[in-house]
């Protein structure tokens, strides 16, 4: 099962749930997370809103994009 | 409240817009390739931002608002779930199903399967699910129609009616690539201009925040931690986890974008075009975030209605609005985002807002219906039952295709039976657990047997729909496990468990059938996949 899939997906994959349920996982344990103040705003703003909603997700579509046409390249040179 | 001309005047241009690029490829879709998958010709950007539009609907841009609005923060990681979703598609599906390069969404499951009644067994949950969008479509149109125009919401709905089916019946999958590309810049500038004046009326985030907490104490609180939770759905883990989940695989594997992904250059430009769809989603996403937090406490402080005698909070001002204007079901809570833009009082904000609305609802219409009607049309008529109609004249197949699904859906919408958002995750809990599996693991499982998909198709799509609406009408909420107690009764969003359990299904029944033939698995599992240098299937 998976068989050829690029090992940079189970990477993303492991960046994506880490980070959403790590800081879930915190939330649930640690009372007013969401509003304690970090970087001069509640928390929930920077951890959720900016980094899980949409700079994991990018960088982590980047990568997989990214790696994969390197890896066409190098083997495209390979070939010739 | 009266009509504003600058309102009009901005849905005018929205619609200018789009039936000039439906006019100007109106040439380009003459022959059934274009027709069907726009030629294959659509690059990485443009690919993106109509993947952006057509995945995400008035369930976005109007119900998750609304549910942030009435279950409070811990709703935000379903937002988070959507987007981060978005880039298991890449490498998953997105690149090998271009590498296959079918027609229609049935294809591969014909295809890997080996047998035609494949398409028959998949087309069920499809066309549910695809009745429903198109349903749930109809209706934001017809909210926007209604926050522009102030008619009555059956007139609403009509107008909605008339409109995707003028722009479909022109257009076909190339006017509604290129359109819906635009479609999609337009409703992430109406989220994220609409976000910053919400942040700029209360003079920043925290600002936000303190007039929240004002407004509804337990906004921010979570399970465990806090004394009285955000909303007694949200009183356990699974509410928060569950949420997090009924969205999360639709980019990989819903009908209405895997469609999108045969129409890309290449496969090149099929990974790209996810990058670019996160970038354009991922910022429409910051800013219905910000809308939905602000939404209960911009309509209670600010709301012209307000001051209406009977008026005494958001709920009795929606009530308001669903007795003046006729809007009939649940769906008057969906136009709380739309009350909150109001609220702020900037015609210009409301003019860009329902351009976004629009484009958001007509751009997820469309795609659908051009799943439903080659679905019906090709693949049903022609694949199927044998007829040579669709293959001599696709456009005009499509076309009646296009006329019977909406007229369908025009009648759902005059009543919805609940809120958009919950009508799109029951589609997309169905498709996921039934059509989901045989997709996914038939890509990267050589283990996949025909009779696995069959049964997986059959029997979750019974499973999930009896259990959601089991809930929905007993239990009073789709989001109760259907086998609650009442009196005790456990958070289950949308019975998203059904989900995984349609894998272990899927596997366990692959495990105990006959596979399928050596030539099948080669040429539709191990030669799509990205490092085709691997060996042949017997000596795997």
């Amino acid at each position: 099962m998976f068989k050829g899939m690029p090992k940079i997906f189970w990477i993303g994959m492991g960046l994506i749930y880490g980070w959403c349920f790590l800081f879930m996982f915190l939330e649930m344990t640690i009372p007013g997370l969401p509003l304690k103040i970090f970087l001069g705003v509640p928390a929930a703003f920077i951890y959720n809103w900016m980094f899980a909603l949409w700079f994991i997700p990018i960088l982590v579509s980047y990568l997989f994009f990214s790696f994969e046409e390197r890896r066409e390249a190098q083997k495209e040179k390979e070939v010739k | 409240m009266n009509v504003n001309p600058i309102v009009i005047l901005g849905a005018v241009l929205y619609f200018a817009v789009i039936f000039y690029i439906g006019w100007y490829s109106r040439k380009a879709s003459m022959d059934a390739s274009d027709y069907y998958v726009a030629g294959r010709k659509v690059g990485a950007f443009v690919n993106g931002s109509a993947l952006a539009a057509t995945y995400f609907s008035p369930a976005s841009f109007l119900g998750l608002p609304a549910f942030i609005f009435l279950l409070g923060y811990p709703f935000w990681w379903a937002l988070t779930g959507i987007i981060a979703g978005l880039p298991i598609a890449t490498l998953l599906t997105a690149a090998p199903l271009r590498k296959y390069a079918p027609t229609s969404f049935t294809d591969y499951y014909a295809d890997r399967y080996d047998t035609k009644w494949m398409r028959l067994i998949a087309a069920i949950p499809t066309f549910i699910a695809g009745i429903a969008y198109v349903t749930l479509s109809i209706i934001g149109t017809a909210l926007f129609m209604l926050a522009i125009l102030k008619v009555d919401f059956a007139v609403s709905v009509i107008i909605a009616t008339v409109v995707i089916y003028v722009y479909i019946y022109y257009g076909g999958m190339v006017a509604t690539t290129f359109s819906t590309a635009f479609q999609g810049v337009a409703m992430t500038v109406a989220s994220v201009t609409a976000a910053i004046y919400v942040i700029a009326n209360y003079g920043g985030l925290n600002g936000l925040t303190e007039a929240v907490l004002a407004n509804s104490p337990t906004f921010f609180n979570l399970p465990y931690v806090a004394e009285k939770a955000s909303h007694p759905i949200m009183s356990m883990w699974s509410g928060v986890v569950g949420f997090f989940f009924v969205w999360h695989f639709g980019f990989s594997a819903m009908p209405y974008t895997v469609v999108r992904f045969f129409t890309s250059q290449d496969i090149k430009s099929a990974r790209r075009s996810v990058f670019w769809a996160v970038i354009i989603g991922g910022a429409m996403y910051c800013g219905l975030v910000i809308i939905g937090t602000g939404a209960r406490v911009l309509i209670e402080s600010m709301h012209p209605l307000m001051q209406l005698e009977n008026v005494t909070s958001a709920i009795t001002l929606l009530a308001h609005m669903k007795t003046t204007y006729g809007v009939a079901g649940a769906a008057v809570t969906d136009y709380s985002m739309i009350a909150a833009v109001e609220a702020l009082k900037s015609p210009f904000l409301l003019a860009v807002v329902a351009a976004g609305g629009l484009a958001i609802s007509m751009a997820t219409a469309a795609g659908w219906v051009m799943v439903l009607n080659i679905l019906m049309g090709r693949d049903m008529m022609g694949k199927v039952m044998g007829s040579k109609l669709p293959e001599e004249k696709p456009v005009l197949i499509t076309r009646i295709m296009t006329t019977v699904v909406l007229l369908i859906s025009m009648g759902l919408s005059f009543s919805p039976p609940a809120l958009v958002l919950d009508i799109s995750g029951a589609a997309f809990i169905v498709i996921l657990c039934s059509v989901g599996p045989p997709l996914v693991l038939g890509i990267w499982w050589t283990r996949a047997t025909t009779t696995a998909a069959a049964l997986n198709i059959i029997v979750m799509t019974f499973c999930s729909t009896y259990a959601w609406l089991f809930a929905h009408y007993k239990l009073g909420s789709a989001h109760w496990f259907f086998l609650s107690d009442a009196a005790n009764k456990i958070s289950a969003p949308h019975q998203f468990y059904w989900v995984f359990i349609g894998f272990i299904f899927f596997i366990v029944v692959s495990l105990i059938t006959k596979p399928c033939s050596d030539d099948v698995i080669q040429k539709y599992s191990l030669d799509i996949r990205p490092q085709t240098e691997l060996k042949k299937y017997k000596s795997l």
